[in-house]
């Protein structure tokens, strides 16, 4: 951590905190004014639902950024409890009229519930075997859960499709309607998710999950619980799932099983992978990156497609392929990822003029 | 009865395919360590291959040849360009690999032969069914199983009495002790991946035969997985059982149980089943506990 010469601290609380100098201060308050009052009223509804998409991307990564990156769980289904948190606030909201926020609530501790569920067998397996049991956890509530029991729930076919007013997301009387109300409750979303997930890491919890990760037997051996932190980690990792899953329902207003698929679990891995795995700002690195790319190759395509009529056809296929290529070459070259080399970056600018 | 066999018969003659896979997947973790979730990619490109080969006209043995001839090619290209680079790092990383290789390769085949059911014209193995005593057998079942199992006899055969096998075999138990020995260790790693390129490529072909070929072919490189963890992930054998033990269950699955549930049984039956397993035995039918020391 490079401070401004002269700068010192006369308790423990100033030296560890976050922003530790007024420089620091302003320039977080600027971003949260940017984000909060220039972007929503300056920028356009195309681009503010993109932001959102990126928003979704970062609240639903956070959860595999807690098991993989500081638990050291390598989860490949994480769109079950996504998917789950979503259906259950959806279902607790068109068939109970339970207002907004409870079932944000109730969709957050049910996804928490069966993430809990099946992380389970992690008392007796790991690695690849614990792999196994979160992609079997991918299909079991997916496939089955969600499409055959909790979707027609809503009514025989509509092919497990929940549709939802707009006007039951209601916080007290602010009714998140628009594209901008979205866009406001994502960052909220994302900042309370921010603030929650980097202070837990530096609680017992937190250090006892980077135990876990670094080496289990040595952390076993030390004294920690294994079992009961792994469950607790599942556990906040499928609460905040179900929290990325409350947060769609509220951007798209429908939710289906189709938009919690084996790819989308995929996707949040390679999101972290390209974020950078362990780092707290790693998965908003790697959501921004990931969909925008996705976004220029959508627009190169556009004068493409004057010549290749079939080139906005085949972009599933194009997205897919450079989601691939990316993951890849981003593993073999920058295994760290973009929040280490945006370390590097500002160590150079922190350094200069005598940066090496 | 008589049902039930017919049903148990159905199962074991495709479970012999997905044994064929689930040998690819084996050989590639035994030797190198690699957990690929690329299989069923590798499954896609050898099924559309043939068949490209197929409906120019060829005959079916020059085009299953010319398939394994691309098979060794790609398998070649994917293991140095992607694979090579990545020994040494860490389990995720070379997992998430796989998972990047399996988007782009997925991408690929669509670009090139679009996401629509291709079928076999015309057909290479007879569509009626065999009577054997008062048992019927779908031929299509029959000749892949058969086909299947001389891949698999072959590539057991390469695995445990050539020199190359042994080599790997060697590597898979020591890769240390193997490279002091002057075994070069990267060329092993290539072979592995040009043998699972060919099982797989071989049961994508006999799978587009039966069913016709589109997308969900790719679909298989995930059964493939609770047919390793049953068997055993150590243990060559035991991806074989496990292959046969998966056919046989998703077929009952579909068969007794998919009648209580609304539907989506016969995709998720086995990874209950492997769920289970895994409570019971942890380290499947026949593979090695794995002792830790820190």
């Amino acid at each position: 951590m490079q401070l401004p010469t002269g700068t010192h601290f006369d308790s423990y609380t100033a030296d560890h905190a976050w922003w530790q100098t007024k420089f620091v201060w302003f320039r977080m308050l600027l971003l949260l004014f940017v984000l909060l009052w220039v972007i929503p009223t300056f920028v356009g509804d195309y681009w503010l639902s993109f932001l959102n998409m990126v928003g979704y991307t970062i609240l639903a990564a956070a959860g595999v950024q807690l098991l993989i990156g500081y638990t050291g769980l390598i989860t490949l289904g994480h769109a079950a409890p996504i998917g789950f948190g979503a259906f259950a606030c959806a279902l607790s909201m068109y068939l109970l009229d339970v207002p907004y926020l409870l079932a944000f609530v109730i969709g957050m501790v049910a996804a928490g519930l069966l993430s809990v569920l099946f992380g389970l067998p992690c008392a007796r397996v790991k690695g690849f075997y614990l792999i196994m049991t979160t992609m079997a956890m991918q299909f079991i509530t997916v496939d089955i859960i969600l499409t055959q029991f909790l979707g027609p729930l809503a009514g025989k076919g509509r092919g497990g499709v929940l549709a939802i007013e707009p006007e039951m997301f209601n916080i007290g009387p602010w009714i998140i309607y628009s594209v901008k109300d979205a866009y406001i409750w994502m960052i909220i979303l994302c900042v309370i998710v921010m603030v929650f997930m980097a202070n837990l890491m530096r609680t017992r919890v937190g250090r006892a999950w980077m135990a876990i990760r670094d080496n289990d037997i040595a952390a076993e051996a030390l004294g920690v619980n294994i079992f009961y932190f792994k469950l607790l980690a599942f556990f906040v990792a499928g609460a905040l799932g179900g929290l990325a899953g409350c947060y769609w329902l509220t951007n798209l207003t429908i939710v289906s099983p189709e938009h919690f698929t084996f790819g989308w679990s995929l996707w949040l891995v390679g999101v972290i992978l390209i974020g950078g795995v362990g780092s707290m700002y790693g998965h908003i690195y790697g959501a921004l990156f990931l969909t925008g790319v996705l976004e220029l190759v959508k627009f190169a395509l556009i004068p493409l497609a004057g010549i290749f009529p079939e080139a906005m056809e085949k972009f599933l296929y194009i997205k897919d392929l450079v989601f691939g290529l990316a993951i890849i070459l981003f593993l073999i070259f920058e295994p760290k990822g973009i929040s280490y080399r945006w370390w590097q970056i500002k160590n150079y600018i922190h350094l200069w003029p005598f940066s090496y | 009865m008589l049902h039930f066999t017919e049903i148990l018969i159905t199962g074991l003659l495709v479970g012999g395919i997905y044994a064929c896979i689930a040998l690819g997947w084996a050989i590639i973790f035994k030797t190198s360590g690699v957990i690929n979730l690329a299989t069923g990619e590798l499954t896609m490109i050898g099924a559309y291959t043939c068949f490209a080969l197929y409906t120019m006209g060829l005959p079916i043995y020059v085009a299953v040849l010319g398939m394994l001839a691309i098979a060794l090619g790609c398998g070649v290209l994917t293991e140095r360009l992607w694979l090579r680079p990545m020994i040494g790092e860490p389990v995720l990383s070379v997992i998430m690999v796989t998972v990047g290789i399996s988007f782009a390769y997925k991408a690929i085949v669509c670009l090139i032969w679009g996401a629509d059911t291709r079928v076999f014209e015309p057909r290479i193995f007879p569509m009626e069914s065999l009577m054997l005593g008062p048992i019927h057998i779908s031929q299509v079942f029959l000749y892949s199983f058969i086909v299947a199992g001389i891949m698999m006899a072959i590539l057991i055969y390469f695995f445990q009495r050539t020199r190359m096998g042994l080599a790997m075999q060697a590597t898979a138990d020591d890769e240390m002790a193997a490279r002091s020995m002057g075994i070069p260790a990267s060329s092993v790693y290539r072979w592995t991946w040009v043998i699972a390129f060919m099982a797989c490529g071989m049961a994508g072909a006999l799978l587009g035969n039966i069913n016709g070929l589109n997308v969900s072919i790719g679909y298989m490189g995930l059964l493939v997985l609770p047919a390793v963890v049953i068997g055993g992930m150590n243990s060559i054998p035991g991806a074989v059982a496990g292959g046969l033990i998966i056919g046989v269950l998703e077929n009952m699955g579909d068969a007794y149980i998919s009648g209580f549930f609304p539907g989506g049984v016969k995709t998720t039956f086995p990874f209950i089943v492997m769920l289970i397993i895994m409570l019971w035995k942890p380290y499947g039918l026949w593979g090695w506990i794995k002792i830790e020391r820190m």
